[in-house]
């Protein structure tokens, strides 16, 4: 749907817009879970609901949105485990900063929320590559169920960084992929700079998304080639100078995680980014994201499988 | 076999019991340009009896034998009344001409009774000189945006391609451009359409009763002839406008044996761009424009063979380039069609009409960001053979039969892709072929001098041939499998009858009902996966996969005119019924061919269409025009979309106001003026939004649940003639005398969206802001694309 982005800029040429009331019938409340398992980590699931599209949009309604008393169970098959429920109002020390960084709030805003996650400190259910994940959620009366992979993780060929062209100093993050032939692959990328920013921290605390980074090997399936991402911490960087905004900087250095998903769980992120990607735009079909949690609820729960690789940016 | 053997008896039984009488046939033309007078009409009053030409101008009437006083009459033209002696039949070629006589007279004659008489239900024929003093946008004549102000006919909206006719898809009309398929009527998204108003001689559109000398699509037929030249002298006419110009030139091959016209227009809005885009911006070389250029030869081989040649080819082109982001894109796309065609007459009773016709659509899409590239391309072309008969036994008879067959090659989507060295692996490009056939046979005739009936049968099939690979998709249980078909296999075979029948029942000779059903088989379909209608949408043909479309219409009509035909007023009622529709499942994203087939995204449908119509129409006087309204409702139901439950069409309208008047206050100054009101359309919005790792994601409620404001508009419009005489002194009295003038121009001013109205083009959820800061937002926005637009034309001839 990229290819009628030009369509849209030649109308808009012409056109101009304003905010209208209309109605928009068809509004049900539904629950959605977003629940994740990854190598070596425990399952953390978040539970919230759907609100009418002209519902209240202020910080408590969105933060209302989250709920908590659900009984969240995970098992591997041979082991079952109900997740515990912690809340920001009650968090375990050291745990304060995952915790924002998951609900997307300040740490000093988290004592004043009651925002509940599922997870469990039993290792047993943790994510293992080669495991089938079987998630249970009861809430309300109703109960929700999904299964995800972690699939066996691809390491990069190699990974390097080079000026773009015209710079001596900022070039995208390229890498060499061999995509194992014959089989599904879908993949994420994600990036963080461990480098030392002038506050003594590595300058990123956690892996940060790319514009667009999922994806998986329907063109290119067993095929080497080389490909590169931009630098998605850049734009929100003041750090980094207009000319830098995209790209990482001479003498960064980042550590790549290349993370394998199912095809399920692919399916659920590219018509996730294709709505965001494509909000409001009238040429795209209107597209419900598909899920692979039955019984009518919202949402994904998605095995991950990443392999890390480490880049210098120097030429 | 038996089809034609049924045609044979028929004929022969017609041949004996017209043994005693003559016929009088021929070909009518204009006497100032020598084109053929399509539609013209052969009276003869004292037995109450007619017939008209057919696009070559032709006409036969067969009567007892004895002699007559026959009329000849065509609208702006002088009848002529004739005494002929019919014992013996005659050939009588005439070339009508007008007079200083008041036309307003001649065109009461000529149409007199016609909206009663005529078997034709749900048929418009426009006439393409009052399209032209209507309001025109940014000075541009179009015969798309005026059909649409026709009762029944609606378009999406603003930047929308094509028209919708009485609730079926813009694919379910057959446009043809002499006789040569159009698969993509529009310019510039629907802004104009590919039709050169300066090189059309007529346009009519069939959408009830369809004849069965036409089929292939289930809504409408829009048959647009042009123009074939003058045969007696060369001429130039042209315009100039704000955003493009044209420029029409046409002539005799050899005086009153063979006629040339050539036709161009060019928009010059990237001529604009590149003025006000200076070398340095980063959006240079960025840009849009479409050209186009008609050609018509013809040429008589003698009193009874006549050749046509028809050509139209078209271009968009738009071009975007962003230097800062090393992005650049080029979209081409555009028509091409050729019709050869041969008129034989065989007797004064039976005319033949064989035509071969070449039709091309083309898409491209190339876009090139750093070092990656991707190329898409779609398109579909045509070869079709064609032969028709048209036989006129007697005044109660008129036959027609004949045959097509057309050889579809459809290239729904091809991908390449390339990142520097490495050629990503997109699949082969998808190609389709196959072969459209038809026979037809029909027959109008007089059942009683109240009831007249035109009833016609078509036998249609298809086949889908190789070489075609279908991929059948398995799930995680069953591997995909595929099977291939080499070059000549059949993959499926499809056919199907269609009858067809209208007929009228006359009350007096200011009342008549009338009533039409069709059957129609549509082979082709066009699949969009956005809410408007774009050059992007995929015309893809019947497959293994992909049933034809089957749709059937049943109309009813009652139509009355009032002060001696000065007032034409008509009220039709339709039923229609559609199945095997398609539409691309929830979430599709096609985007490569690779092991898969474009038509394993799509589902499949059924759907309704029903709805009122009046109409109104004044002809004649210094006032002219129409007001038409539509009650409508057209849905559809999908058992893989919305749950299976009914939804809208995207085009369902609920009402539909036109009012066109043109007001001639003297021979230098025409008034026109189109008003419309119409429901808004349906689209599907997001009813609710939910959170998923802090991103915002909407979910969508119903198809189609959501209707946008209603769209209206008021565009006005005055054109100024100038003198058409001019006064110089006779060199030998010495006398003032008024001379014609060779140099004609006028002036033609007009305002669209008079009273600049923001109508809905799209909505959209827009979100703003954020949670934290306090300041996040989700509301609706409405797009409007044009506010009030003045323009002006200059338009010559000479």
């Amino acid at each position: 749907m990229k290819n009628i982005l030009p369509l849209i800029l030649i109308l808009l040429l012409f056109s101009c817009s304003k905010e209208v009331k209309i109605d928009i019938p068809g509004y049900e409340e539904q629950l959605c879970i977003d629940g994740s398992i990854e190598t070596g980590m425990p399952p953390i699931v978040l539970l919230s609901k759907s609100q009418d599209i002209y519902s209240p949009t202020n910080l408590d309604a969105f933060l209302n949105s989250f709920i908590s008393g659900a009984t969240v169970t995970v098992s591997n098959g041979s082991s079952s485990v109900v997740l515990d429920e912690i809340c920001t109002d009650n968090l375990p020390a050291g745990t304060e900063a995952l915790a924002a960084q998951l609900f997307g709030i300040p740490v000093t805003e988290l004592a004043n929320y009651h925002l509940c996650a599922y997870t469990t400190l039993n290792t047993s259910v943790w994510g293992e590559v080669g495991k089938t994940y079987y998630l249970t959620v009861s809430y309300d009366g109703r109960t929700y169920t999904s299964s995800t992979q972690i699939v066996q993780p691809t390491n990069l060929v190699n990974s390097f960084w080079k000026p773009d062209a015209g710079l001596t100093d900022w070039g995208y993050s390229w890498a060499t992929l061999a995509d194992p032939a014959n089989q599904y692959d879908g993949y994420k990328w994600e990036v963080k700079r461990i480098n030392i920013g002038i506050d003594g921290n590595p300058r990123d605390a956690f892996f940060t998304k790319t514009y667009n980074p999922f994806f998986d090997d329907n063109f290119f399936d067993g095929l080497t080639f080389e490909f590169f991402y931009e630098n998605p911490m850049s734009w929100n960087d003041p750090a980094i100078p207009a000319e830098g905004k995209g790209y990482f900087q001479l003498g960064d250095s980042v550590v790549i995680k290349l993370s394998k998903v199912d095809q399920n769980v692919f399916e659920f992120y590219e018509k996730k980014y294709a709505q965001l990607l494509n909000g409001g735009n009238p040429f795209a079909t209107p597209t419900n994201i598909p899920t692979n949690i039955s019984g009518g609820a919202l949402g994904v729960w998605a095995g991950f499988s990443p392999s890390y690789d480490t880049l210098y940016c120097v030429p | 076999m038996r089809l034609f053997l049924l045609i044979f008896f028929t004929i022969s039984s017609f041949a004996a019991l017209s043994q005693q009488k003559s016929t009088i046939s021929g070909y009518l033309t204009d006497s100032k340009s020598g084109e053929a007078l399509i539609g013209a009409k052969v009276y003869i009053p004292s037995l109450k009896v007619g017939a008209e030409t057919n696009t070559y101008g032709f006409y036969s009437l067969t009567v007892e034998k004895g002699t007559y006083t026959i009329e000849f009459r065509f609208t702006g033209l002088e009848t002529l009344t004739k005494e002929f002696d019919l014992n013996q039949d005659v050939s009588f070629n005439y070339e009508m001409g007008t007079t200083e006589k008041q036309l307003e007279e001649i065109t009461v004659s000529a149409k007199k009774g016609e909206n009663i008489n005529s078997t034709k239900i749900g048929q418009i024929e426009l006439d393409v000189e009052k399209i032209k003093t209507l309001p025109a946008f940014m000075g541009e004549v179009d015969i798309i945006k005026t059909i649409q102000l026709l009762p029944g006919v609606s378009s999406v909206s603003e930047g929308g391609q094509g028209f919708y006719v009485r609730g079926g898809g813009p694919d379910q009309n057959l446009v043809l451009l002499d006789e040569g398929v159009v698969y993509n009527a529009a310019h510039l998204f629907g802004f104009f359409s590919v039709f050169n108003a300066d090189a059309v001689k007529s346009v009519n559109l069939i959408k009830g009763g369809m004849p069965a000398n036409y089929g292939g699509r289930m809504a409408s037929v829009l048959e647009v002839n042009m123009n074939e030249g003058n045969n007696k002298k060369f001429k130039v006419k042209g315009g100039l406008g704000v955003i493009s110009s044209r420029i029409t030139v046409e002539g005799p091959l050899k005086k009153d044996k063979g006629s040339f016209i050539i036709s161009g227009r060019r928009t010059y809005i990237d001529v604009i761009m590149k003025a006000a885009i200076p070398d340095s911006s980063p959006f240079a070389g960025s840009g849009y424009y479409f050209y186009d250029l008609n050609l018509k030869l013809n040429y008589r081989l003698g009193p009874k063979d006549r050749i046509f040649l028809s050509g139209y080819y078209g271009k968009d082109q738009f071009n975007f380039g962003s230097k800062e982001d090393d992005f650049k894109v080029e979209m081409p796309w555009g028509n091409g069609i050729a019709a050869l065609r041969w008129n034989h007459q065989f007797s004064n009773k039976l005319f033949m009409n064989v035509i071969t016709t070449f039709s091309d659509y083309q898409f491209s899409f190339g876009s090139a960001q750093d070092e990656f590239q991707i190329k898409l391309k779609s398109g579909v072309r045509d070869l079709t053979a064609k032969v028709d008969f048209s036989y006129y036994p007697s005044t109660r008879h008129k036959v027609k039969w004949g045959a097509e067959t057309i050889h579809h090659t459809f290239n729904p989507s091809s991908v390449s892709a390339q990142s520097q060295d490495v050629v990503f692996d997109t699949g082969t490009p998808e190609m389709l072929y196959s072969f459209e056939s038809a026979l037809y046979a029909m027959d109008e005739f007089d059942v009683t001098e109240k009831l007249k009936i035109n009833a016609g049968l078509r036998y249609s099939m298809f086949q889908h041939v190789g070489p075609f690979t279908r991929y059948v998709k398995g799930d995680i249980s069953t591997p995909d499998t595929s099977i291939t078909y080499s070059n000549g296999d059949i993959v499926k075979f499809y056919d199907g009858l269609e009858p067809r029948f209208s007929g009228r029942w006359l009350i007096n000779e200011n009342n008549s009902i009338k009533f039409g059903y069709s059957y129609n088989y549509q082979y082709v379909h066009l699949t969009s996966l956005s809410a408007v209608s774009l050059p992007t949408d995929i015309w893809y043909p019947s497959t293994d996969k992909a049933k034809p479309q089957q749709g059937w219409q049943g109309t009813v009509g009652y139509f009355r005119n009032f002060f001696k035909n000065k007032y034409e007023g008509s009220v039709e009622v339709y039923y229609k019924g559609m199945k095997n529709l398609i539409e691309f499942k929830e979430g599709a994203l096609p985007g490569d061919n690779l092991n898969d087939n474009t038509d394993n995204l799509l589902v499949f449908g059924k759907g309704w269409a029903y709805g009122i119509e009046f109409f109104f129409k004044k002809s004649v006087g210094k006032l002219t025009g129409w007001v038409g309204y539509t009650w409508a409702k057209t849905e559809r139901k999908f058992p893989d979309l919305n749950n299976g439950n009914v939804f809208p069409a995207k085009y369902d309208r609920r009402h539909d106001l036109t009012v066109v008047a043109g007001y001639k206050l003297n021979d230098r100054w025409t008034f026109g003026a189109s008003f419309i009101y119409a429901t808004g359309n349906t689209l599907t919005l997001p009813s609710s939004w939910y959170v998923q790792e802090q991103n915002l994601l909407f979910n969508y409620g119903a198809r189609n649940s959501t209707r946008m404001a209603p769209y209206h508009r008021l565009d006005l419009s005055a054109t100024l003639y100038d003198k058409a005489y001019k006064t110089k002194t006779d060199e030998i009295t010495g006398e003032t005398i008024q001379v014609k003038k060779k140099f004609r121009s006028n002036w033609s001013f007009s305002c669209y969206n008079v009273y600049n109205r923001a109508n809905p083009f799209f909505l959209y959820v827009d979100n703003d802001g954020d949670f934290l800061n306090g300041d996040f937002k989700i509301s609706v926005k409405q797009v409007t694309l044009f506010p009030i637009i003045p323009s002006v034309t200059w338009n010559f001839e000479f």
